[in-house]
């Protein structure tokens, strides 16, 4: 029964990208990334289908190893640690680094089961421990007062925006440092997707937030950095406000003012 | 945060867990192996002492004269195989497309049970439906002596492989994309002309696929021919005379031959490996990815509209055989809904609370010792098939790497056990698991490698529905591979599995060939799974050739039909539950 340490992010730097390429078999996804992104804050990455963003983002837990013929040059550091190295542990990297898909998908348990699933993997059995877990992590979801009565009930009741919340509640039941996420309102109605991006907020006093958007003004209302890829480069990273008034790239203005993609 | 003390799986256990997954995977690979080679083994005498030669080309079986010939067997086996192929697979393909297109639309679901339902009618029964219905109906109508013979056996083996067919075939048809339909019928061609012209022909290949399997099915029965066949081994003269086809010939001679004589039926059950073999080898050409074929073009240049072309209504041919059809599914469901009300009219009257639960004797058998026989079978090859199965399934849909040469192998291997004779799995059996005598234990084991291949094909099913996201889900939170196996994908697939279990246990219930020379046919009260015992399907074989007793036979009949409805309904909620939770 050994400890999982979590990273340690002492310069204020969560994540750390230096010339990552990827291939998918011959086809290139990535060309030489760099990127850094700060810890405690949204950073938002954009641009058109098929750029890379996404990828990138499954490197960062190394989901992208389940991607057969996926191969990773460079270097991935979480916290100092590079996460490609052949002694990673992929058991604490992808629980202390989590993830929230672009369409929900609960398992076929109970919803407390699914919140539960998670410490329960790593070792935590007592009945009073989960509780709280559960209730702490729905509470963190925003979603604690709409299934406290029904938390024995099937998950895959629950509507598309409430499946949702409790896949992020389900993620921050380890207490995750880093929360990716994969467009993660894209499948949602107006309101819920309000009821994430609030969450989101409020989310990052405690979590680093990486989330892909497809939603510029998504990436606006929500983000404090923001990275613009474009066929498989890393072009712009920066502030948000100054990435959408002032782009350094002519690319970046092109894709923002809406002239193509 | 606090910190709070979580605990890192190991990794050594997720080794530990492929490498079993992957054990458990080749059995199937032993399995088959341990099959050819003790059937081969067992031959090898009466090869030696015979010669191949005269077994293929001999045509006299005369064993107490020491002639081995097994050709005129042989004959038998292939034209029946034929005579079925024309009559059920013929049948079989009308009535598909019947219930594809042309079926009203409240009777389809109806007639959906019905084919599941025939497909899992125990095979003796088909047989003694033939000796008490079919053999009265062809002396009457044609004047003969017996009646048995070539046309009796394509007859019965037809009715039985037409199930099979028909469900095939219905697959392949609606698999064929919508959109080739619309395509058609866009330009002005009648419904039926699309169907013959342009949805069947895109099915070819899938019913093709269930001929095929049709085929070996006829070809490796026991039971449904014994009854109807007339068992003289000569060649065949005409449709009335009596003949013997190969499995026929194991099952007649196995109970009391000796020597050269008993390997010799194993040289029989070879020669039926083969003929296996090359209807895979067959089926897996039919199955191969066709390469489309560039095919010369004509380049015609466009006159349309300048030598006043005429266009017709046509499509005579088509509106034809879309009444055939009708008339084909109307006359096979006609025969298949009598058979199942004679026996269940002929039947109940003779069950008694006696005959269904009084400690057997010798002379009077009753059930209870069937009842007893058959849960100790079905609690024993289950305990045996389900976790290998499943272990298998979980190791080609969640570890193996899709398309490389082990999988391939692999499902060249499933695929033969699941076209492997039963009579055959018995042969094995008998000289494997029988060392000891015949006991339920034996045939137990030789059922649980029967059933393998059904129970590995529906878990991979049911695991495949799993979508992947769920699988993300688990491994994006750090749980290890084979806690997101446990813990994730297999509740999911619970249903399917459930549905495997169901399905295995009709095939148990109805199984009769493998059974008789393993777990034997006595029909006592066994104490424990080491006696033998006879199960309901045993029973029946019992009723009907070793010891003719007809009213017991149709009770026994009655009952194991009743079982079997049993079985599909549990199946068929399974089934709508699964459906209604995608929702």
């Amino acid at each position: 029964m050994k400890e999982i340490q979590k990273f340690n992010f002492s310069d204020g730097v969560a994540v750390e990208a230096k010339n990552v390429d990827l291939y998918y078999g011959k086809f290139q996804a990535l060309k030489k990334v760099n990127m850094r992104i700060q810890e405690k804050r949204i950073t938002a990455m954009i641009g058109p289908s098929g750029c890379g963003k996404s990828t990138l983002l499954k490197s960062l837990n190394r989901m992208n190893d389940l991607v057969e013929g996926c191969k990773v040059e460079g270097e991935i550091f979480i916290g100092g640690e590079n996460v490609y190295e052949k002694t990673a542990d992929l058991s604490r990297l992808r629980k202390n680094v989590g993830m929230v898909f672009q369409r929900p998908n609960p398992f076929a348990m109970s919803v407390y089961d699914n919140v539960a699933y998670g410490p329960r993997t790593f070792g935590i059995r007592k009945k009073t421990e989960l509780d709280e877990i559960v209730e702490r992590s729905l509470r963190g979801a925003a979603i604690w007062n709409e299934l406290k009565d029904r938390l024995n009930k099937s998950a895959l009741g629950l509507s598309g925006g409430q499946q949702q919340r409790l896949c992020i509640a389900r993620s921050l039941a380890v207490e995750p440092q880093i929360l990716l996420m994969d467009e993660p309102t894209s499948a949602l109605d107006p309101i819920s997707t309000g009821k994430i991006e609030e969450l989101c907020m409020q989310l990052k006093k405690d979590v680093t937030i990486v989330i892909v958007t497809h939603n510029m003004q998504q990436a606006l209302r929500i983000s404090d950095q923001t990275a613009f890829f474009l066929l498989g480069e890393m072009v712009e990273i920066g502030d948000t406000q100054t990435v959408f008034s002032m782009p350094k790239e002519k690319r970046t203005e092109e894709y923002i003012t809406g002239r193509f993609g | 945060m606090r910190g709070r003390a979580v605990t890192k799986s190991e990794s050594k256990s997720e080794r530990g867990a492929k490498t079993l997954f992957a054990i458990s995977a080749t059995f199937s690979v032993v399995a088959v192996a341990a099959i050819f080679l003790f059937i081969f083994f067992s031959s090898v005498p009466a090869l030696k002492e015979v010669g191949i030669f005269e077994f293929l080309f001999g045509d006299v079986w005369d064993p107490n004269r020491g002639e081995y010939g097994l050709l005129p067997m042989l004959t038998a086996t292939l034209l029946t195989t034929l005579g079925a192929l024309l009559i059920g697979g013929s049948v079989g393909v009308f009535s598909a497309i019947f219930l594809v297109y042309f079926c009203p639309k409240r009777f389809k679901g109806v007639f959906d049970q019905v084919i599941v339902l025939l497909a899992g009618i125990p095979s003796i029964i088909y047989g003694f439906f033939g000796m008490v219905v079919l053999l009265p109906f062809l002396r009457k109508t044609f004047g003969v002596e017996s009646g048995s013979g070539l046309l009796a056996s394509s007859l019965i083996l037809g009715l039985m492989i037409l199930p099979t067919v028909a469900s095939l075939s219905k697959n392949a048809l609606e698999s064929v994309p919508a959109s080739y339909k619309e395509g058609s019928l866009a330009l002005g061609a009648t419904k039926e002309q699309t169907v013959f012209g342009v949805l069947f022909p895109a099915a070819k290949k899938g019913i093709l696929s269930a001929l095929t399997l049709g085929a070996g099915r006829a070809i490796g029965e026991t039971m449904a021919v014994q009854l109807v066949c007339g068992n003289s081994p000569f060649f065949p003269k005409g449709l009335f005379s009596s003949i013997r086809p190969l499995t026929v010939n194991i099952v007649t001679d196995m109970g009391y031959a000796l020597g050269t004589r008993r390997s010799a039926l194993f040289v029989t059950g070879l020669v039926l490996l083969v003929f296996v073999l090359l209807l895979n080898v067959l089926l897996a050409w039919i199955k191969r990815e066709g390469k489309p074929q560039a095919g010369k073009e004509r380049i015609l240049t466009p006159s349309a509209g300048q030598d006043g072309r005429v266009y017709c209504k046509k499509g005579g041919l088509s509106t034809a055989l879309a009444v055939v059809c009708r008339v084909v599914a109307g006359l096979a469901s006609a025969t298949l809904v009598f058979l199942i009300g004679y026996i269940l009219v002929r039947g109940l009257p003779n069950l008694s609370l006696e005959f269904l639960f009084d400690r057997p004797t010798y002379n009077r058998p009753t059930l209870r010792g069937a009842f007893v026989s058959t849960f100790y079978v079905i609690l024993i090859s289950l305990a045996v098939a389900v976790p290998i199965g499943v272990a298998t399934a979980i190791f080609l849909v969640e570890y193996a790497k899709v398309g490389s040469k082990f999988v391939k192998g692999l499902r060249v291997f499933i695929d033969t056990l699941s076209g492997i004779p039963s009579i055959v799995f018995g042969l094995f059996g008998m000289v494997a698991f029988c060392g000891q005598g015949e006991s339920l234990l034996a045939g137990a084991l030789t059922l649980s490698l029967m059933l393998l291949p059904t129970v590995i094909r529906s878990v991979e099913e049911s695991l495949l529905a799993v979508p992947v996201s769920m699988r993300e889900g688990s491994l994006a939170l750090g749980a290890s591979k084979v806690r997101t196996i446990f813990k994730v994908v297999l509740p999911s697939a619970a249903s399917g599995i459930f549905t495997a279990v169901i399905l295995s246990i009709g095939r148990i219930v109805s199984e009769s060939a493998a059974l008789i020379f393993t777990a034997g046919s006595v029909p006592m009260l066994p104490d424990s799974p080491l006696d033998s015992g006879a199960t309901f399907a045993v029973l029946m074989y019992r009723f009907t050739a070793e010891r003719p007793d007809f009213a017991a036979a149709y009770a026994t009949a009655a009952v194991l039909l009743i079982l079997v409805a049993i079985v599909n309904l549990f199946v068929f909620v399974t089934e709508r539950k699964l459906k209604k939770g995608k929702k």
